[in-house]
Formats: structure tokens, sequence, C-alpha cells
């Protein structure tokens, strides 16, 4: 008890010297430092946490932000990020390992094994054994698929996966206007011909808009790297296969071949080079960069895009700014016939894939620990999620966390700047439960929640679901429970060695599939099997095979890993 | 430079070594003044080849550089049997070549025009707008670009068919034989104005009184341009073009990877990004390394060999 008390007092001081120190640029600090005892005696010295990010976020808020202003007195660590400048996160990491310089923290997505090999990462498991009560408790019985491989059972990244996730809406699948489906009836979208009627039909009656710009048909976002995302992707989708990176993995064998060597998908190719034959496929979908796609989504004037909401979610946040509620999407599971049962939701079990990762260069690898553990807290996971009681939320008579109305509407309409403002969705850095998990008084951890999800959409989602009797979207998507979980999680998650052969010819035929795919969806109909054709023979020449070989035994390694 | 001129302008009688330790002494500040300069280049130029280490052993970094695995030329016979480094090659010298020729045309034909002009207002003026986009950053320039070629509403096309030349838009950004032509002048756009600068500071520096004997002997304002600027800024125009040689094979890769999209890949990439696709990004540093020495190695083959072509012809040197 002494121990803490004189804790106590320390932290007092110490919150009296900081706040001080702060006083002259925050006039109101004086009357705030009830709020900022931690308890835990720890040190609130200013300190500065570099973090480098491989995923941009332009609405990253520099702790500017209520939330961040409220960690920094809290915890006393302000965080600086980093993003990768124009390239790719691949440039950036590989980059920071030439350079062998690196800041405290890295959430280094597909390029972990590049800073492993380099040494450059803190196995984190005595550090979350001896300070990460609240990060050990979040990850619980899937500590074991933190281990890094079969080899190596170190933890070098904390997964930002939410975990115990349940899905309550879908994101992904194929997209149309709200505007296009009210203007047809709200017609059944189901297989690719019912999404290319409705994409003709309305464009033949409004070749332009209102104020007389033409539309575009279907546009995809295919020109930089999310060519994976909106062109190649969508054929797993289609064909009723579940997304595992760039290969198609057979659920019962594990033999593994590149998803583009399926023969169901060469069709699912045939049908986008048909939509480009027609005219409906934007002529510029291989040449536009990001910015220009989504200058393009946000005049409204595409009818449909195949596509993952956080992709386009910016250009669609422009658009509901506007009030153009009958321009945003509405999406659907769409596959290339009846036949194919979209698996979008196939099972992973807990996913374990990109994390956060302390690097050998950080300067107090136990106080960021501290730090993460606090945000995986309950207490920290709230205010991650749903921002500051009585600012972002309130909490009603019977004990729950309820929105205000303004908030809400700010959030929904004009999220790009409620981002920036409160912090909301910028502060995921640390280990925490996914959707549909309750916290300890009975409410939701995050602010996606069936009544939620349903109160966040607009007028025109509403109308949408309402005239298909749905009450979100993903009620068109098959449900996990049709489906088998895969024992390996996702495809997406497993990469080759650094520098290993097979690594390279992954590279050549991620070149291949740029050039070949983009030129056979835009080639005259009567040519496209030569050039598939062509692009297979290609891909067979650059040793393939072999790949596909390694990668089935990386699949094996972690169905043994993650079974024990 | 300077030390070796006096030294070998000195009679031969002292020994050479007296000789130049007594210049030194008398010149100490000239040598002072050259030491940080010495300094520098000794740091940023020959301080890093001890990385070239790299291009013969598989580099893992964790380990230092003298702690690792050699392997000879492995890289290079891996690079020289690649297909794909054959295609980089032919599209950096294609472009490489093509900006050479453009930007040493476009910029003295711009220059000379320039250096007409009487009104000196006018003539700076125009000189500031036309070296301005050199300021501009290659990913503004790239999206000007995008957007000006694009099909959907973009400035080229729109004008195009206004004139009734086509009737349905091109796909200029699609088209991959014409990838080196757009880059080429869109690079035109962005340096012309800069590179004129040190071709009109040349000409300035030309005696007025080869010009007034001209006129007197009756010569027009072509013949001037033709006899008097252009020998006059001979010089200036070979040093800088000998040395842009030099970097025919190293030109960066900025304006292709942020102008390429996937239909062009086979005509956009170029060596650094090779080297940046398969060396660096998938860690095999000694495979990025020994891209770099090639690169190194044909430059220096290729300044000297343009130095001793215009040597021969000319009888000068400028090197």
């Amino acid at each position: 008890m002494k121990k803490v008390k004189l804790g106590l007092s320390l932290l007092l001081v110490m919150t009296m010297l900081f706040l001080a120190a702060c006083g002259n640029n925050n006039g109101n600090a004086g009357t705030s430092n009830s709020g900022s005892e931690t308890g835990n005696g720890e040190s609130l010295e200013p300190m500065t946490i570099r973090l480098a990010s491989g995923d941009n976020n332009p609405q990253w808020d520099n702790m500017q932000s209520d939330i961040g202003k409220f960690l920094q007195e809290k915890t006393g660590i302000t965080i600086e990020q980093e993003f990768p400048v124009g390239g790719s996160d691949a440039d950036m990491f590989a980059l920071m390992v030439a350079s062998d310089e690196y800041p405290d923290l890295v959430m280094p997505k597909g390029n972990v094994n590049k800073l492993v090999d380099a040494g450059a990462l803190l196995d984190l498991r005595p550090l979350l054994e001896e300070h990460a009560p609240n990060i050990m408790k979040v990850y619980g019985e899937y500590m074991n698929r933190l281990a890094y491989s079969k080899n190596d059972d170190a933890i070098y990244t904390l997964p930002l996966d939410p975990v115990d996730h349940t899905y309550f809406d879908a994101g992904g699948g194929f997209q149309i206007q709200h505007q296009v489906l009210e203007e047809l009836g709200y017609p059944e979208i189901k297989t690719v011909k019912d999404y290319e009627n409705a994409i003709k039909t309305y464009l033949e009656q409004n070749p332009t808009t209102e104020d007389g710009q033409p539309r575009v048909g279907l546009s995809l976002n295919g020109g930089e790297w999310q060519i994976l995302i909106s062109v190649t992707n969508p054929a797993f989708y289609a064909t009723g296969a579940p997304d595992d990176g760039e290969f198609y993995v057979n659920q019962d064998t594990y033999e593994v071949m590149m998803h583009y060597q399926r023969p169901e998908e060469r069709e699912y190719f045939r049908w986008l080079n048909h939509m480009n034959d027609i005219g409906l496929l934007d002529k510029e979908s291989f040449v536009q960069k990001y910015d220009q796609y989504k200058a393009k989504v946000a005049s409204g004037r595409v009818i449909g895009l195949i596509d993952q909401d956080w992709d386009y979610a910016e250009a669609e946040n422009a658009l509901k700014a506007e009030g153009k509620f009958d321009q945003t999407y509405a999406n659907f599971p769409v596959t290339l016939d009846e036949t194919f049962k979209d698996a979008s939701y196939m099972g992973t079990g807990y996913l374990a894939s990109y994390g956060i990762g302390i690097t050998v260069d950080a300067k107090d690898p136990v106080r960021i620990i501290k730090f993460l553990d606090y945000l995986a807290s309950e207490e920290g996971q709230i205010l991650v999620n749903w921002g500051i009681e009585g600012k972002h939320y309130n909490v009603d008579e019977n004990g729950k966390r309820v929105i205000p109305a303004d908030v809400l509407e700010q959030k929904n309409n004009d999220n790009n700047n409620f981002k920036k403002q409160t912090g909301i969705g910028n502060y995921f850095m640390s280990a925490r439960y996914g959707d549909g998990v309750q916290d300890s008084t009975g409410n939701y951890y995050t602010t996606n929640f069936p009544e939620q999800i349903i109160a966040a959409y607009s007028e025109a989602d509403k109308k949408t679901l309402a005239a298909y009797g749905k009450t979100v979207y993903k009620d068109f998507w098959p449900s996990e429970d049709e489906f088998e979980e895969r024992k390996y999680g996702a495809g997406w998650t497993i990469n080759f060695d650094t520098a290993s052969d097979a690594n390279v010819t992954f590279q050549k035929s991620q070149d291949l599939m740029k050039k070949y795919i983009p030129q056979a969806i835009l080639a005259d109909p009567a040519d496209f099997d030569k050039i598939y054709d062509e692009f297979l023979a290609e891909l067979d020449k650059i040793g393939v095979q072999k790949m596909n070989e390694e990668y089935s035994q990386l699949i094996k390694d972690r169905v043994e890993m993650w079974g024990e | 430079m300077k030390s070796q001129t006096t030294e070998l302008s000195s009679p031969a009688n002292v020994s050479k070594t007296k000789r130049f330790f007594r210049t030194m002494v008398q010149q100490k500040y000239l040598y002072l003044m050259s030491l940080p300069f010495v300094i520098w280049v000794v740091i940023f130029s020959y301080v890093p080849i001890w990385g070239w280490l790299m291009a013969f052993q598989n580099y893992k970094p964790r380990n230092g550089i003298l702690d690792q695995e050699w392997v000879g030329f492995k890289h290079f016979i891996e690079l020289f049997s690649d297909e794909r480094f054959y295609l980089v090659l032919r599209n950096t010298l294609a472009m490489s070549t093509m900006g050479l020729i453009v930007s040493f045309t476009v910029p003295v034909i711009f220059a000379l025009l320039l250096n007409e002009l009487r009104q000196q207002f006018f003539k700076r003026t125009i000189q500031t707008i036309a070296y301005l986009p050199h300021f501009v950053s290659w990913v503004v320039v790239s999206g000007i670009v995008t957007k000006m070629l694009s099909t959907d509403g973009g400035a080229v096309n729109e004008l195009l068919m206004s004139l009734n030349l086509i009737d349905q838009p091109i796909q200029f950004m699609a088209k991959g034989e014409w990838f080196w032509g757009i880059v080429t002048v869109a690079d035109a756009w962005k340096e012309t104005g800069w590179n004129t600068i040190i071709f009109l500071a040349a000409m300035s520096g030309i005696d007025p009184e080869l010009y007034e004997a001209s006129t007197v002997d009756g010569a027009g304002r072509f013949r001037k341009m033709w006899h008097i600027t252009l020998p006059g800024i001979r010089t200036t125009f070979m040093v800088l073009f000998i040395l842009s040689i030099g970097h025919l094979i190293s030109i960066g890769f900025e304006k292709q990877f942020l102008l390429m999209n996937p239909l062009v890949i086979d005509y956009a990439e170029v060596l650094d990004l090779y080297a940046l696709n398969y060396g660096i990004n998938l860690s095999r540093y000694s495979y990025g390394t020994a891209i770099g020495i090639f690169n190194s190695v044909v430059s220096i083959i290729l300044v000297f060999l343009a130095n001793f072509i215009y040597k021969k012809v000319t009888k000068e040197s400028v090197i």
C-alpha cells in the first residue's frame, strides 16, 4: 500500500510539473488534472514514439484530435506517424532495412519477414508476459497464433485484427448506385448478367447526368496496386473461392495454384472483356490513378464499381457530404452464374495477420508495451472506438452507451473530417476486440453492432434494403456457417521468405499478371483466348509450378502449427 | 586542378616532391578552400563504393558486411540471363536518348530565340514563366499529364475532337509505344526553361564586337546566329552534352514510375525501377547492388567514349 501511495504522490507531482510545463499553450489545463490519473504509477514524462505505418492514412490527426490529446495527457506519449511516400509499403520497409535505422514502432503489413530477417523486431513474448495483462487477455486462446513460424516461436507483431469479430455488415462485392436500383424497380442482382443488365438498362435510359456529364458504366480501380482489390480479387468471389491472396488453395489437399490459372476465373475475365466490348467498362480503368478514380466516383457519374468499401469510402463520403445519397452505392455478392456461392465469409478463425511490432531501436520498449497495453484495456478500447464520454457518446439511464444524434450525423456523413477531429478510428494500434464482443458493462466494445449499423445507414441504404427485404447488406451474402473454416487462416497472411527464389518468381508472376490481365480484358473478344493462353504459358515459363508447390508447403506448415 | 597546372608549368630542375610542397605552402589558402569539397566528394562518392562488396555476397542486413556468404559473380550472371533486364535496358536507353536529344535541341533553339529579343522586360518574363515548371514536382506533373491526356474530358482529346481531327477520344496513356514520347514531351515541358538558362548565360558572354563586325560585313540575323552565337556556346554545349551522356543509363525512375500503368509496363519499366522491384523490394540487396555497379561501369565507359570521339573530331577535350 505504501508503495502505491508513494507512486501516486510521485505521479501527482509529475503530473503537476507536466501540466505546468504545458500551461503556456493550454490555458485550461490546470482544471483538468483530476482526469489524468492513471493509477498505475507510471511516468508521464512526455515521450515521442515514432511509428511507421504501411497503410496511408490521410486522416491521421498528429495527436491533435480529441482522443490524441486525451492520450497525450493520460500517458504522456505522443505518436508521430510516418507513411509510405508515393510508392508502396514494400519500398518503405525495404529501404528502412537497407538503412538499418528503425522507428520505435512499425506496422509493416506484409513486410514482417523483411524486418525479422534483418533482426529488426523485438521478441514481444517476454514483454507481454511481464507488462501486458490486457493484451494477453484480449488474445486469450489465440496466443499460439501469434508465433512467427514453425521454427521460430517468437512473437514479433501484435495482430491488429479484431478478436472474436462478427461480421455484421458486408463492405465488398459489386457496387451499384441506389438511384439505378430505384429506377429499375429493384431487380434481382445475383449474377454478373443481372449486374450487367442493370447497368446497361440504366445507362441507355440515362446516358448523361443532370448537368450533362456522360455517365460511366463500370469503373475499376486498376491503375495502381488496387488492381488486386478491384480486378483480380473479385475473380475469387465471383467464382465461389475465398480470398487467399494470389493463390487458390484446395481446401482438402492444400494443393495450390495461382488463382488466375483456374478456368473459372478465366471466364470471369472473359465477362469483363465482354463488358469492355459493349462499352460498359470505363476505358480508363487500367490507366487512371487512384485520385482520378476517387474524383470520378465522387462526381457521382459512375454507375457501378467492383471494389471494397474502404477503397472507395473517401469518395463516397464526399458524395454523402454533398447530400447526394442516391448516388452512393449498395453492395451485392455477384457470382459468375447461379452455381457459385460467394465465399467472402468463409471462416478463418482468428486471423492474426498484419500487426504492430516494436523495433530494436525503440528507446523504451517497456513503456511502449505499457502504452499498447493501455489501448488494449477496456478503458482504452472504449476510448479508441467510442471516443470520450460526454463528448462523443453518453451513457443513458440503462447504462447503455449512446452516440448523440449530431455526432452520429457527422460521423456518417462527414466521416473524413470526423475522423481527423475526434481521432475515432485513428488509434487502432493494439490488440482489440471485434464487433459483437461486449465489455464488463454489457455494452459492445465497438460501435458496429446491428442496431448501430442500421442507425448509421442513410435513407437511401434503408430504402434499398427494405425493397429487398433485408436488414443489412450482409444478408445478401451466404453466411459463415455455410462453409467450413479454413484451417490456415487466410492465404494472404502467409508470405514466402525474403530473398528466396520463390519470392522472385512471385514478383515476376505479379508483373505478368499486371500486364496480361488488363490486356486480355481490353482486347477484342476474338483475341481474348489467345492472350490468356499466352499469359498462362508465360506463367509456366517463369516456374510458377515450383512456386505453387512451395506455397502449398507453407500452407501445410501453418495448418500444422495452428492445429496444435 | 590549380596545383596540377602550376606543377606542370614549373621548371624541372628541382626535385618533384620539393616543388610540390613549396607550391602547396605558397597556395595554402587555395588548398584550404578546396578541402571541404574534397572531403565532401570522398565521403559521398568514394566511401559508398565500399558497399559494392555486397554485389559479390548474399547480403543479409542482420550481419556486418564482412560477415557474409561470398558468391562471386552469381548475381551478375543472374542479371544478364534475365530477359526482363534487357527489356528494361531497352526502355532506359530509348527514353534517355530521346530525352537527351530533346533536352539539347529545344533549349538551344529557345535560348537562341530569347537571345534575339530586344525588350528586356518581355525577355525576362518569358524566361521566368518558362523555367517555373522546373520547380513543380513530378508527382504533380504526372497528375497534370494524365488528366490532360485522359479520355474523360482531357484537354488534349477535347481539342482534337473539336478540331474534328479524331472522332473517338484517343487513349494516350494506354498505348505502350507512345509512352516514351509522352515521357519525353512531359520532360521537355518541365525542363526546357531551366536548361535554357545556362545557354543564355553562355550567349551573353560572347563578345559584342563580333556581332558589330559581322553587321559591318553585312550579315543578317540568321547568319549571326549561325556563325557567331552557336559557335560561341559550343564549349558549354559540349561539356554539358558529354556529362549528360554519362547519365544516359541512370535516368532515375520518378517520371516513369508516376506516369506508368499496368498497360504500358513493358515500355515504362526502367533500370532503376527494376533494381527497386527485383532488388530492394525483395530484400535482394546484393542483386540491387549488382545493377548499380553495372550502371556505374556503363556510365563511365559512355563518358570516356563520348569524350574520346569529341577529342578525335575537334582536338579538344572536356575532361
